[in-house]
């Protein structure tokens, strides 16, 4: 009686893992990556990938709208099983978690008034200079200006970042490219700078650490989707450029 | 710096690394949880008084009706009746740009709007954020504190020929506050909590600080447990001054 009771959630058990349907966290406050519609359904360029990826790697998935503070942790505990939300691949964080292949190239970018003769992120010394909490800008102008250092304002999201630097509440501010691009282009005394010295990175979708069946077929469907052509699709309709070649690995 | 472990997953280095910003995060909430509470006070004892106004004659009775207590009572349904996040969200990317703007601030402009932003813009924000939204709570506390005590010794009070003000302040107030004091504690203790929230708009608070930690090294235990520490001191002491007031002005009822 039993060993049938437990013979029955075994199969049933095998059942659900074959069609399980994975939960991808991101944060939809991150336009033109992802976003949420009028009609709450989250849209943009992460969202396409991820769901041309799915398609043909033959996964299904749900997209949950992870604020980015969380994300991490629900990663870690399981709320999610993988994670596409503009993540820049980094070394700090391949210890704690795998990455697939890259698919887009971020650099970062500074947002600045149109009066600013700042040239560089070193211009920016004894400036305000406003960033998203934990993000990569975060990194670079703690590593600049000190961890601790009350110059930097840290905000929960991009557009909260730029509506303060709309206001003059900081002086700059330092962000993924394709945000800050979109961003600064909604408001007319805002300028890009880019810092040639800030190095090329990568945003690549993240699973846990140790999970490589599932990181085997994301990288799958990612190759399939830059070799037919979907991905360059995705992108021309997203940044109204032509895809960059990225690296396999 | 090398990993110091706590207990064996507790590590203590990245709280270390951040201490600076602790320190300071630790003293702004207290900075801000005192001035609000101050000013809320105030507000609310205004507002509350404002909600009891009465006069008998016109054109003083149109007066309070429509001066004072409907204007009121619109303001505290206002801010008890929205969330205090979108109250700070409001006021700091909205109402206040409105005032303070480089380009065309109402109340102040050009290179000190801009300073005044930049290094005290949130701050600002938030005490105001906070204030107004204690103002409406505590003004109920005052009005249920003064509707408390018995209408007979107004009544008596005034009829021996005390104005309205003495009144209040000699008679009714002194055994107000003493049953006020335990629910304006409460509020107190919620207002030093709530400060957390204007975090939002980056107020380098103590949340502020384990949001920080948590966003570079990706861990959560270690910044959210010592801010929770943090926080727990600091309404222990609250509530202890608090029994210390309610021990001092409840000394008349144990003779």
């Amino acid at each position: 009686m039993l060993l049938s009771f437990s013979l029955v959630a075994l199969v049933a058990g095998g059942a659900q893992a074959q069609n399980k349907e994975l939960v991808v966290g991101s944060s939809a406050t991150y336009r033109p990556f992802a976003y949420e519609s009028p009609t709450k359904e989250i849209v943009g360029y992460d969202v396409d990938i991820i769901k041309a990826v799915a398609q043909k790697a033959g996964l299904q998935i749900k997209i949950v709208n992870t604020p980015w503070t969380g994300i991490f942790a629900a990663l870690n505990n399981g709320d999610v099983d993988l994670v596409i939300s503009g993540v820049t691949i980094n070394e700090k964080r391949k210890q704690s978690y795998d990455f697939t292949a890259p698919y887009f190239e971020a650099r970062q970018l500074i947002g600045v008034n149109k009066d600013s003769t700042a040239k560089s992120l070193k211009d920016l010394a004894g400036k305000k200079v406003g960033v998203v909490t934990g993000s990569t800008g975060d990194d670079i102008a703690s590593r600049e200006f000190g961890k601790t250092s009350p110059d930097i304002k840290r905000f929960e999201s991009t557009p909260v970042a730029i509506s303060e630097l709309a206001n003059s509440g900081v002086d700059a501010v330092i962000g993924d490219n394709g945000v800050i691009a979109f961003r600064v282009q909604e408001h007319k005394q805002l300028k890009t700078v880019s810092d040639p010295n800030f190095p090329k990175e990568y945003f690549g979708i993240v699973v846990k650490q140790g999970n490589k069946a599932l990181l085997d077929k994301l990288n799958a469907g990612l190759a399939a989707i830059k070799a037919d052509g979907t991905y360059a699709k995705i992108y021309k309709t997203w940044f109204q450029s032509e895809a960059p070649v990225l690296p396999a690995q | 710096m090398e990993p110091i472990l706590w207990f064996g997953w507790f590590r203590a280095d990245i709280i270390a690394e951040y201490a600076m910003m602790f320190w300071r995060g630790l003293q702004m909430t207290v900075l801000v949880t005192v001035i609000c509470i101050i000013q809320g006070t105030a507000l609310g004892l205004a507002i509350g008084l404002a909600r009891l106004a009465e006069a008998r004659h016109s054109p003083a009775r149109q007066l309070c009706r429509y001066l004072l207590r409907w204007p009121s009572t619109v303001y505290v349904s206002f801010f008890r009746g929205t969330p205090l996040f979108v109250q700070i969200l409001l006021i700091h990317f909205a109402v206040l740009p409105l005032f303070i703007n480089p380009t065309d601030g109402l109340l102040i402009a050009g290179e000190t709007a801009r300073n005044l932003k930049q290094n005290y813009g949130a701050f600002i924000s938030g005490v105001i954020a906070l204030t107004l939204n204690s103002g409406a709570y505590i003004s109920e506390i005052f009005r249920a504190g003064i509707q408390s005590i018995d209408r007979g010794q107004i009544e008596a009070s005034r009829s021996l020929g005390l104005s309205f003000a003495r009144t209040m302040y000699h008679i009714v107030l002194p055994q107000a506050f003493r049953r006020m004091l335990p629910p304006l504690g409460n509020n107190a203790i919620a207002l030093l909590k709530d400060s957390s929230l204007i975090s939002a708009i980056g107020l380098a608070e103590l949340a502020y600080a384990a949001r920080t930690v948590a966003g570079a090294y990706s861990r959560y235990w270690e910044p959210y447990l010592s801010i929770s520490f943090m926080y727990w001191t600091l309404t222990l002491g609250l509530a202890w001054a608090i029994k210390r007031l309610e021990a001092r002005y409840g000394r008349g009822d144990t003779r």
